[in-house]
Order: structure tokens, then sequence, then C-alpha cells
């Protein structure tokens, strides 16, 4: 490994990153919405994973194990809030979703 | 490490091992009594009463727990320091005083049925609220305040009885998210640029002239999100409002006063051992250069005071009300943290301590009225100070108090905070804070007005609380008032804890 | 041009097409497949960077494990595709694009113009084997003991919290 520059993988991280927060700001339905959240999670794994490899310290991959817990954690609560309104509404897009305003 | 090392690390932790097997006791204890659910608050208070015990103990303690070897020297996981125990102990009283909202609230009580899930998760945020206030190391920083926040999302939409209180939680859970992926990419460029998490090992290492400053800045711009997430700073406030207003009211309390607390609690060990090379004789701190802190910790300061005070003048909803009015006190205890001295921590200390006590208050009162009158809006509190003199008057209390005005403690408070602007010579700062106490005096009097001037249309309903609520009252009216003249206890308390281990 | 470099590119091709599909696509069920495909791209990168366990973990949590449960409830709900991907408030859609734009050109910059890897002299033998299962789990029982058990609190948290959250009612 590492004939490639390390800048390569930031790269693509920093746009992965990107197009991450691009589907939370834009999307409607909530449950893309969260996939985009966890685009942005991988895309700060993708960069903890490479400055772990390339520095030689593990700390960066121990955290990695941990983001992904906490990863699933969150999805399992989000989806259950999801289920819990879509047993109100039968809807899941934001935009319906206007007691208060968005 | 070994495992005597582990060993004597768990002895620092006491506090948080009494939280942990507190909650597992009242987990269990629900799944075998699951029919009778009466003593399940009783064994939540017992564990909070345990976990007092060795939180009051642990004044005066200080050490690192959990060193790595990986460290050159044994920095740990976590820090404990008397600055790290005020918080917890604020975070424990403000919690057993929920517990009690809580028995008395008619929202909570017609969810018997998940009664005890109610208590491990309020048990699972005040561990995440200890963790946080103590963590020196990226990693438990960042999982602490998930759990925090994992557990608040679920009792924001606890209920499920009315649409808004299931909207409270996605809105909360998918702002929260995006805010700790910011966050977490914040960190792996911090990471990336020193080779640890450890924040003793990063503030050695970002004093090298090498450090890239441009990534640097950039990423703590981006940590920074995630913790003005938690303390609802203005540009990451969006959630506050519609948190506040859509969740349970004994949840509402809880957030506004605990979590904002073990929000400063980290803000500030982050920024000073992340960042103060040393602190100077006359209490000041020298920060390293390298990120000018005390332009972001001003400006956001002020952004958030203004835009809570002025968004609060136009809510009916006296819930919402409170939420950007506890914003707003956000904003005054960022400008504590602005000054960048012990004093300024010091006075930061003395205002949360005031300020738990006068916002439970307020919720409190807001709570018993809105369990007989079934509505939060202001409209409806009209000639309520007649019919129901006590509340009436309490509230009264409260409401000065959070405007700041002698003789409550809420003054106390204040004085503090605008006399360590004073002195770090901040002039302009201090007018600007003392400009948004008055504007924020309109909406505060305008619930008395509203109580005592305004002529009811219909005749108001009288709202007796019965005789161990009056006391619940009565227990946060009278510190308020008592605060108020005679100060010097929590000041001296404060003074004592201003010292973060490692400077 | 070597194998790793050809591999690196096709691997940062493919996680970077899923991700973008991801976000346009109108069925969610078809977001979530190429979210997936996202995933196993990064798994191939790990391994490219000697992270074995993560890469390992990447697949059998993310891939296995939560998109599982994603396109579970995506089924369960049973969505219709939107007819519009996009929000329907045009500044927002301004925002957005302004915001990422901002993201990607200041990365951009950070990275390229600030030389990152200055005194990164990528050393094989110590990044083998700090990806291996066997350092990574001798670290979290030992100098990542107080964290793992956070971690468990979390979950259990979050188990509690789903389960009250999803279910209909309580015996």
């Amino acid at each position: 490994m590492n004939n490639i520059p390390i800048e390569y993988y930031l790269i693509l991280s920093a746009l992965m990153f990107a197009v991450g927060i691009t589907g939370v700001l834009i999307r409607r339905n909530a449950i893309v919405v969260f996939m985009s959240i966890e685009l942005m999670l991988n895309s700060a794994n993708l960069s903890l994973v490479t400055f772990s490899s390339y520095l030689g310290n593990s700390i960066g991959q121990i955290f990695v194990f941990f983001v992904m817990t906490v990863a699933a954690a969150e999805a399992a609560v989000g989806l259950a809030i999801i289920i819990a309104i879509f047993r109100n509404k039968l809807n899941v897009n934001i935009d319906e979703i206007n007691i208060f305003k968005w | 490490m070994d495992v005597s090392n582990i060993i004597e690390s768990l002895k620092l932790i006491k506090p948080e091992i009494a939280v942990s097997a507190s909650l597992i006791l009242v987990l269990i204890f629900d799944l075998i009594f699951h029919k009778d659910k009466k003593l399940i608050p009783y064994v939540a208070l017992l564990g909070l009463f345990a976990t007092g015990y060795f939180v009051i103990h642990q004044f005066g303690t200080t050490g690192f727990g959990f060193a790595t070897k990986s460290t050159f020297k044994a920095f740990g996981m976590v820090t404990v320091d008397s600055f790290g125990t005020f918080f917890k102990l604020l975070i424990l009283i403000s919690a057993v005083l929920v517990l009690f909202f809580s028995s008395f609230s008619d929202e909570i009580k017609k969810t018997t049925d998940r009664l005890g899930e109610y208590y491990v998760l309020i048990f699972g945020m005040i561990l995440g609220m200890f963790l946080m206030v103590s963590a020196t190391d990226f990693l438990l920083i960042y999982l602490s305040m998930e759990l925090l926040s994992l557990s608040s999302y679920v009792l924001a939409g606890f209920t499920k009885l009315r649409d808004r209180n299931s909207e409270a939680s996605l809105k909360y859970v998918i702002y929260g998210s995006v805010s700790s992926g910011l966050m977490l990419f914040g960190i792996s460029i911090i990471y990336g640029l020193t080779g640890s998490t450890n924040l003793y090992v990063i503030n050695s290492l970002i004093q090298s002239p090498q450090i890239n400053v441009l990534a640097l800045s950039f990423a703590l711009i981006l940590v920074m999100a995630g913790m003005g997430f938690k303390i609802s700073a203005a540009p990451f406030h969006f959630w506050t409002p519609d948190v506040y207003e859509g969740s349970p009211i004994t949840i509402t309390a809880f957030l506004s006063v605990a979590s904002k607390a073990a929000g400063f609690g980290l803000l500030i060990r982050f920024i000073k051992t992340g960042f103060a090379a040393m602190t100077l004789n006359n209490g000041y701190w020298m920060l390293n250069p390298i990120f000018d802190w005390k332009l972001i910790i001003v400006i956001l300061a002020i952004l958030t005071m203004t835009l809570g005070n002025f968004s609060a003048l136009w809510q009916n909803n006296l819930k919402r009300m409170l939420a950007y009015s506890s914003i707003a006190h956000a904003g005054y205890l960022l400008l504590g943290l602005a000054v960048f001295s012990n004093q300024g921590i010091a006075a930061i200390l003395i205002y949360f301590f005031v300020y738990m006590l006068m916002n439970l208050g307020a919720f409190l009162i807001v709570m018993l009225i809105a369990d007989k009158l079934g509505s939060e809006d202001v409209d409806d509190y009209d000639g309520l100070g007649y019919t129901s003199p006590f509340l009436g008057i309490s509230l009264a209390v409260f409401l000065v108090s959070l405007t700041g005005l002698p003789p409550t403690a809420g003054f106390i408070g204040k004085l503090y905070i605008f006399s360590a602007l004073i002195d770090a010579k901040m002039f302009v700062v201090a007018v600007i804070g003392v400009l948004n106490s008055v504007v924020s005096l309109y909406y505060y009097i305008r619930v008395l007005k509203h109580m005592y001037l305004v002529k009811p249309k219909i005749q108001p309903v009288e709202i007796i609380p019965g005789l161990s609520q009056k006391f619940l009252v009565l227990l946060l009216v009278v510190p308020v008032l008592f605060f108020g003249i005679y100060f010097s206890p929590i000041v001296e308390l404060a003074k004592n804890c201003v010292v973060l281990l490692g400077f | 041009m070597n194998a790793e470099l050809i591999l690196f590119i096709v691997f940062a091709l493919l996680a970077l097409f899923a991700s973008v599909m991801m976000v346009t696509r109108k069925n969610p069920v078809l977001s979530a497949v190429f979210l997936i495909l996202n995933f196993f791209a990064l798994a191939g990168l790990y391994l490219l960077l000697n992270a074995q366990f993560i890469a390992v973990v990447q697949i059998i949590v993310y891939a296995g494990a939560i998109m599982v449960l994603f396109l579970f409830v995506l089924m369960l709900l049973n969505q219709r595709s939107e007819e519009k991907i996009l929000n329907g408030k045009k500044n927002l859609k301004i925002f957005a694009i302004i915001v990422s734009a901002l993201v990607v050109f200041q990365l951009a910059y950070i990275i390229f113009y600030s030389k990152p890897s200055a005194g990164l002299a990528p050393e094989l033998q110590k990044s083998v084997q700090a990806g291996t299962v066997e350092q990574i789990g001798h670290q979290l029982y030992t100098n990542y003991v107080l964290p793992f058990e956070a971690a468990g609190f979390l979950l259990l948290a979050a188990t509690v919290g789903a389960l009250i959250l999803a279910k209909k009612k309580f015996e």
C-alpha cells in the first residue's frame, strides 16, 4: 500500500461528506435523510481509517469501531421514531410534518 | 495498562458506577415487578441518593483515570476534579427535582405502562452527562454525548400522546445526528493533525509551529457545531424551541438545565484542557494563540443572547417562551466563558446554580397550571393570579429572578457575570448583555401582566396545589429568594471549584 | 500505474458514484441499495489501507445489520416513490448547493495547499500491525475499557428506547 498519496483518500472523504450534507438538506423523505447522515458518518470513518493507517497507530480504527456502534444505535432509535410518526400520520415526508415551523 | 491500573481508575469513577448500577437496578426491578409500578420512582430516587453520596465524597478528589500507555504522560480518558464534581452535583440535584416533578405530572401519569423505561432513560441521560463533564478524550466525549443524545431523543417523544410529541423527537434526532456527524468529521481532522485523541496530548502537540492552522481552525469550527448543539448556542439552536415545546414538560425542564450544564462543562473543559498553556496568577488563562477563541465565543454569545431574547418576545406558548429564554441564558453563560479567567468560570458556576433553581421552578409552575388548564398559552393565564395566588406569586418570583432583578438570586448570577466582564475590560460586551436583560424584562413581565392585570373573558379556574406540590414549589421559591440576599455560600463553593486539573 | 492505484480508483469511483446515486434516486429502496454499494466500496478501501478488522466489521455491521434495518423499515412502511425528489423550498436548494460547494472547496484547499502528509511517511510495518483484530481487541479491553463500557450502556439505552417508541401498546 501507500503508493497512493494520502490526499486522494482525503479528497474522496471530503466529497462524500459534501454529498451527505447535500442529501440531508435537500431530501424530503426522513428515511433518506437518515441514510444521508449515515453517509456523513462513513466519510468521517474513511478519513479516520486513512489517518490511522498513515500514522501507524490504531486509535483511529478503534474510533471507527465505536462510531459504528453509535451509528447502529442512532439508526435504531431514528427508525423507531419514524415508525411512531407513521402510525399517526401515514407519512414520513419532513415537509408535511409541520405542526411546528420546520 | 494493567489490571491494577484499571482498578485504581475505578475508584475515581464511583459516581458513574453508582449511576450505571441504578440504571440496571431500575431495569431489573421493572421486569420483576411489572404489575406494580408504584415502587419504581422510589428505587430511582434511592439510586440518585446513593450517587449523591459518592458525588459529595468526590469533592476534593483529583486524578486522571484510565490513562493509556500510548500517551507519554499519565493523562487519561477521564479527569476528576472539583470543577467536574460541581457540575455532577448540579446535574444530580436537577435530576432529583425532575423525579419529583414526574410524580406530579399528568403527562407522565398517563404512561404508567412505560414508567420503568422512563426512569431507565433518565439514568442513561445522567450517565452520559457525568461522563461528558469529566471526559478528556475525544473518544469518550463523542460516546458520552451520544449516550445523552440518544436517551433524550427517546424521552422527547416518550408520551406519543400528541403529534407534536413524536415530531419533537424526529426533529431532535435529525438535528442531533447531523451535528454529531459534523463534530465527528472535525475530530477526524484533529486526529489526523496530531495523531491522538487525548486533549492533553493535543494541547502539547498543537503548540508546535508545524501545525496546519487552517485545517485546525476548520476542524474546531466543526467540533463547536457539536458542542453548540448541546448548549443550544445561536447558529445551532434551531431545534430548541420545537423540541422544548413538544417534549413532556418534565423532560423539557431536565434538558434545559442538566443537558445544558453538561454541555457547558464539556465546552469549558475542552477549551481549557486543549488550548490553555497555563493559568496566570491573576486568574486569566493563557490560551494558545493558534485559534481566536475569544472572538468566536463573544460572537456566539452575542448572537445567542440577542436571537433568544428577540424571538421570545413574540411567543404565546409559555413553554416555547421559556425555550427561547433558555437560549438567551446560554448566551449570558457564554459571556462568562468569553472572559477566559477563573473569575469568569466562578461566575458561570454561580449562574448555573441559580439558573437551575429558577428555571426548574418556572417549568414546575407551568406544568402544574397546564395539568389543570390543559393549555400553556399565555392568553389562558388571564386573571389566574387572583384565583390561584400561591402559584401566581411563585411564578412571579421565578420570572423576576430569570430577568435578573434584585432581591432574587437571578440578580446575583448576572452581577457576577457582568462584573467578570468589566474586570476584563470588555465594556461593550457587558453593555450589550445588560441591554439584552432589559429586552428580556418585557416578555417575562408580559406573563405577569396577563396573570394580574388583564381582565379575564371567562371566569378563571381556581388551581389549588396539593400539600406535597406546595412543598416542592416552596423548596424552589425559598432558595431563589434566600440566595438573593445571602449568597456567600454558593460563591465560596463556586470559587473552590474553578481549577481544572492539569493547569 | 500499479495494481493498487487501479484498485483505489475503481473503489473510489464506485463509492462516489453510489453516494451520488443514493441522494438522487426517487425510490428510497433504490437509495438504500446504492448506500449498501457505497459501504462495500468503502470496505474495499479499508482493505487497501490495511484495516482488515474495520473492513470486515463494515460489511457485517453496516451493510449487514444497519442497512437491513433500513430496508426492513422501508418495506414495512411501503413508501411510494416521491414525485419530486427535491425539497420544495427553492432557497433551501440554493443553500444546500452553496454549503456543499463551500465544504468541498475548503477541504480541497486545506488538503492541497497545506501538505498534511508532511512528516507522514507511510510505514508499512506499523500500519499493518495497527489494523489487526489482535491489536484492536487488545486495545479495546485495556486502554479503551471505559469507552467500551460506555458503548455498552449506549446500546442498552438505544434498545430500551427503540422498544418503547415502536411498540404500539405495552402489556
